[in-house]
């Protein structure tokens, strides 16, 4: 004999139910106050509560429905140990079907949880392979597009850049030039602009810009050559195209990742840092392969290194340009040293151009 | 922990408070914000968490306190606890336009489940918990969200609900339809699902969106008629200030008839 405590709603009682007693003496269940007892036959078992653990009771008389219901977990487990045989194959049968709606709750849940993270492991997995996703992305862009980009914006600055393309330096920078890229499926554009800061810069499509200030910072023609053949691997490696890919992959990837969250000050600085980390990248990438650039091309490749070591030693006091997006100074020249220890015997002949730095 | 048992008075029509009066050592928890007036004698305490049982430690109080900031009530309580040496009262006030509802747990066996946010004001001893919906639909469609608040305990406890109340007793296995949204509190053992309105033109234009929620019996269950989210809705959309515009009384002129009628 097992007694459970229950509420008993049905006709006759509180509407809010009333507090019972069920006794449970092998096949008959009973209440003493109010006096029921529930049938032998009929009797329907239905899974209860908010969270869905409780066990009700239900049958029919003349009278109308009655519902007993008990919602307190230990009282649960007792009811269902002292069920009788008849109402035990219904409870195996609602644990059954509880088992499976619990399982497709799971699976909703996890459906609903992978939505909502979507724009999260989009990000994670944009972040992963924002290389292979950009590179290809920019091998999609034909080299005709690519150089009416650049020219486009090439045209916008060219007031600003006051260029000397008419000086016999410029005239020494595209012939260095043309011989750092020939065999290229690009077709290059050297000029000169007459610029006080230590600065050289690429755009798509094959134009490179050399500032008078870093032809005067430089001690012999390899290291022009080092710089112009770093600038040269941006072209080569299409870095501007991937660097708007990325930007935008990453700020569009990053406002669905984080809505409202994101758009403030924490929210940009974060985008921030990632677009610098990815132009350090390609900083190291175009120093790596200009190096063998400049070794394809009969040069000798220590003015690269020697450059870096003059704007390691320059960052301090000049407004270096060329630091701000770029890996420092002294690391690039450490990497580039080690690189080319490692590399076979290459024979060089020095360039011509004396006496440098030439007149500008 | 024994149940202070109060006496109460509702006072107002629309905009309702309760007067709660304290026996000397008796004691109210309200919800921060909601005290309108006490009489001298009245001390007021602010506890971390729900101020109801003892909780064990810190631990416990923090994951009190959590709960509330769940069910988007402030992280602390207030206890109003009756010093002087008679009966003192203490008002409640109703945060908007609608009802307040005075539950006795005792009669509904201890436990009722409401709306989150409705909670106003307990008798000492009454536990405030929160109960997680793990039917998908219900949460995402029931118009209650996930959590829900758990009142505990055997004394009275008032919750606020918007608009006028409903109160039904629901037999046992009698089904109400109700707009989502709507629904404020309900004994547990109620079952609160949702259901497809069943029709695609129905669901699209009939207005009422594209599930109903469901109360299936036995037990009772308050309703309420005007949800506050709806009434800022309406606010927001009439206001100039938002790009509203108005919603028109039916004036047959519209844009002229705003002219006309000389409110802007």
């Amino acid at each position: 004999m097992t007694s459970v405590t229950a509420r008993l709603y049905g006709p006759g009682l509180p509407p809010a139910g009333q507090d019972v007693t069920l006794r449970i003496d092998g096949h008959a269940l009973r209440i003493d106050a109010p006096q029921r007892v529930l049938p032998e036959q009929g009797v329907r078992l239905r899974r209860v509560g908010f969270d869905l653990k409780g066990l009700e009771l239900a049958w029919d008389d003349a009278a109308g429905t009655h519902a007993l219901q008990v919602l307190d977990g230990s009282a649960v487990e007792n009811l269902t140990r002292a069920l009788p045989a008849t109402l035990q194959s219904a409870h195996s049968e609602l644990t059954r079907s509880a088992r499976k709606e619990n399982s497709g709750r799971r699976l909703g849940w996890a459906v609903l949880g992978l939505f909502l993270a979507a724009p999260v492991i989009l990000l994670a997995l944009f972040l992963v392979f924002a290389d292979p996703i950009a590179g290809w992305i920019a091998e999609q862009i034909p080299i005709e597009q690519e150089r009416q980009l650049g020219e486009a914006s090439f045209a916008q600055m060219k007031d600003d850049l006051k260029l000397r393309d008419d000086t016999e330096a410029a005239r020494m920078l595209r012939e260095l030039g043309a011989r750092l890229t020939r065999g290229s499926r690009y077709t290059y554009a050297f000029h000169l602009a007459d610029k006080p800061e230590i600065n050289a810069f690429a755009m798509p499509g094959g134009i490179v810009v050399v500032h008078t200030g870093l032809i005067r910072a430089t001690t012999r023609p390899e290291e022009l050559a080092g710089v112009l053949a770093h600038e040269v691997q941006h072209v080569e490696l299409r870095h501007s195209l991937k660097s708007i890919v990325k930007q935008l992959g990453l700020s569009a990837l990053w406002m669905f990742a984080t809505g409202d969250l994101g758009s403030g000050m924490a929210g940009s600085a974060a985008t921030d840092l990632l677009t610098l980390k990815f132009s350090r990248d390609a900083e190291r990438e175009a120093d790596a392969h200009g190096l063998d650039t400049l070794i394809r091309s009969g040069i000798d490749p220590q003015g690269m290194p020697d450059f870096f070591r003059i704007l390691a030693e320059k960052a301090g006091d000049a407004p270096a340009a060329l630091l701000s997006t770029h890996p420092q100074s002294a690391e690039r020249e450490a990497a580039l040293r080690e690189k080319l220890g490692a590399l076979p015997a290459h024979s060089a002949q020095p360039l011509p151009w004396k006496p440098w730095p030439p007149v500008l | 922990m024994a149940m202070d048992v109060v006496d109460y008075e509702i006072f107002g029509n629309e905009m309702q408070y309760v007067e709660i009066e304290l026996d000397p050592g008796e004691a109210a928890i309200g919800e921060a914000g909601a005290m309108m007036m006490m009489q001298q004698g009245i001390e007021m305490d602010t506890v971390f968490g729900d101020g109801s049982a003892q909780q064990g430690g810190l631990f416990g109080k923090l994951l009190g306190a959590g709960k509330r900031l769940l069910t988007g009530e402030s992280l602390f309580t207030t206890v109003f606890h009756n010093e002087g040496n008679g009966k003192r009262r203490v008002a409640f006030a109703a945060p908007y336009p609608g009802k307040i509802v005075a539950v006795d747990l005792a009669e509904l066996g201890g436990t009722l489940m409401c709306q989150k946010d409705s909670f106003l004001c307990a008798a000492r001893g009454v536990s405030l918990g929160i109960a997680f919906q793990k039917k998908l639909g219900a949460g995402l469609f029931g118009g209650e969200g996930f959590i829900m608040q758990k009142l505990d305990g055997d004394g009275m406890a008032f919750v606020h609900a918007g608009g006028t109340l409903l109160v039904k007793d629901l037999a046992p296995g009698e089904v109400l339809r109700v707009d989502t949204g709507c629904v404020v509190a309900f004994q547990p053992s109620v079952d609160f699902d949702i259901q497809y309105v069943g029709k695609i033109k129905t669901a699209l234009f009939g207005g009422e969106g594209l599930f109903f929620a469901t109360l299936q019996g036995p037990g009772r269950v308050w309703l309420q008629s005007l949800p506050l989210s709806r009434l800022a809705n309406r606010i927001v959309m009439a206001a100039p200030a938002a790009g509203g515009g108005g919603r028109e009384e039916g004036s047959l002129l519209g844009g002229l008839g705003n002219i006309l009628d000389g409110d802007r």
